[in-house]
């Protein structure tokens, strides 16, 4: 085993780009969030995003996440008009600590009565979260595209 | 064999390393997640862009037949003669979305696209409405398959980086940072005999004395 030299304070630039690379990377999974203050505000809800001409969001890193029309009207095609008050979009898809699973993010029953729909299959929301598996996370990724993004849970984040 | 990393042997040292390691597996973990769902997208997309190209060429396939039809009912001069009206432009929004860390663009032809019937209606016939028809569903098409194809490619690039930060972080970040922890420990574990056997030494001397 070859010794290790006694001088640390001459970090190599590799270690310390491999740092930075680590920290960018935990910085990088969830920028393209909606900004946390305006997701309860009235711009992210469907009923409003539905009458404006280029229905978007500002993210964390200030970029802008582009809504596509027909997907929102198929999520509008679902719901009644006050439900379509109360739908924030995106709608969060929450990766945890076990691979093979995935929840969504709920605030009320409308996401719940969404996906139910969407998989065709009843789906029930516990704390908050509806979970899911991945082979129905493809199946509602495939749908709902531009309408929903993937959150790196602070769980394994922090 | 993973390389020892270079640091004071102190314990000052192993916890910073520890620390590192554990930021390590952390975002090791992260990184294998996001990993596995832009495979999961990036299969995904590729399915779909088959299935955009193939639409796409039944698309023109039928564009190009009832075009043909067309110009055989009326004669190309006529045709070409009416088809200088018919130029319109077409209004396409333009976005991006973010699919776990990855910006990619989001395109989608305006839904009110001016019915492409610039020609006159007396003087021609049905096959050219069905041509007209025809060649606004390709447009759509077009826009589609634009969109998917720099989806894919932008997906591809981004699981090579991602496979590359895994692997550099499997076979050699935090093996390195194992096998340093391990050493150090070692190291702490011998200076640590040495010091009892020191002790018993003098302990012998000072019962002779």
């Amino acid at each position: 085993m070859p010794k290790p030299l006694q001088d640390e304070a001459k970090q190599s630039p590799y270690e310390k780009m491999l740092q930075e690379c680590l920290r960018g990377e935990l910085r990088l999974v969830n920028t393209g969030l909606p900004q946390s203050q305006k997701r309860q505000s009235k711009e992210n809800k469907l009923f409003y995003l539905l009458k404006e001409k280029y229905p978007r969001v500002v993210c964390n890193d200030g970029s802008t996440h582009l809504f596509k029309k027909n997907e929102l009207e198929y999520l509008a095609s679902m719901i009644d008009t006050d439900e379509q008050k109360a739908l924030s979009l995106p709608m969060l898809i929450e990766l945890g600590a076990i691979q093979a699973e995935a929840a969504i993010i709920c605030e009320g029953k409308v996401e719940e009565k969404v996906i139910s729909k969407a998989l065709n299959m009843p789906v029930t929301c516990e704390e908050r979260r509806i979970r899911i598996y991945k082979p129905q996370l493809a199946l509602l990724r495939r749908k709902f595209k531009t309408t929903t993004v993937y959150v790196f849970s602070p769980k394994i984040v922090a | 064999m993973p390389e020892l990393i270079k640091v004071r042997p102190t314990k000052i040292e192993l916890v910073k390393l520890k620390r590192r390691l554990s930021l390590s597996q952390r975002v090791q973990k992260i990184v294998k997640d996001r990993l596995s769902i832009l495979t999961m997208e990036f299969l995904q997309t590729a399915r779909d862009t088959v299935e955009a190209k193939r639409n796409l060429l039944d698309e023109l396939s039928k564009l190009y037949k009832a075009l043909s039809v067309a110009a055989g009912y009326h004669g190309y001069i006529a045709l070409e003669k009416e088809l200088i009206a018919t130029e319109v432009d077409l209004k396409v929004t333009a976005g991006s979305r973010n699919v776990a860390g990855v910006r990619i663009p989001s395109f989608e032809l305006m839904g009110n696209v001016k019915p492409m019937k610039g020609y006159n209606l007396v003087d021609t016939s049905s096959w050219l409405d069905r041509a007209a028809q025809l060649s606004e569903e390709s447009l759509r098409a077009i826009v589609e398959l634009a969109e998917l194809q720099r989806n894919f490619e932008l997906l591809a690039m981004e699981i090579n980086r991602t496979k590359r930060i895994t692997n550099a972080l499997e076979y050699i970040v935090i093996p390195g940072l194992q096998v340093t922890i391990k050493y150090l420990n070692m190291k702490f574990e011998e200076r640590d005999r040495e010091e009892k056997a020191r002790l018993k030494r003098v302990k012998v001397l000072v019962a002779r004395g």
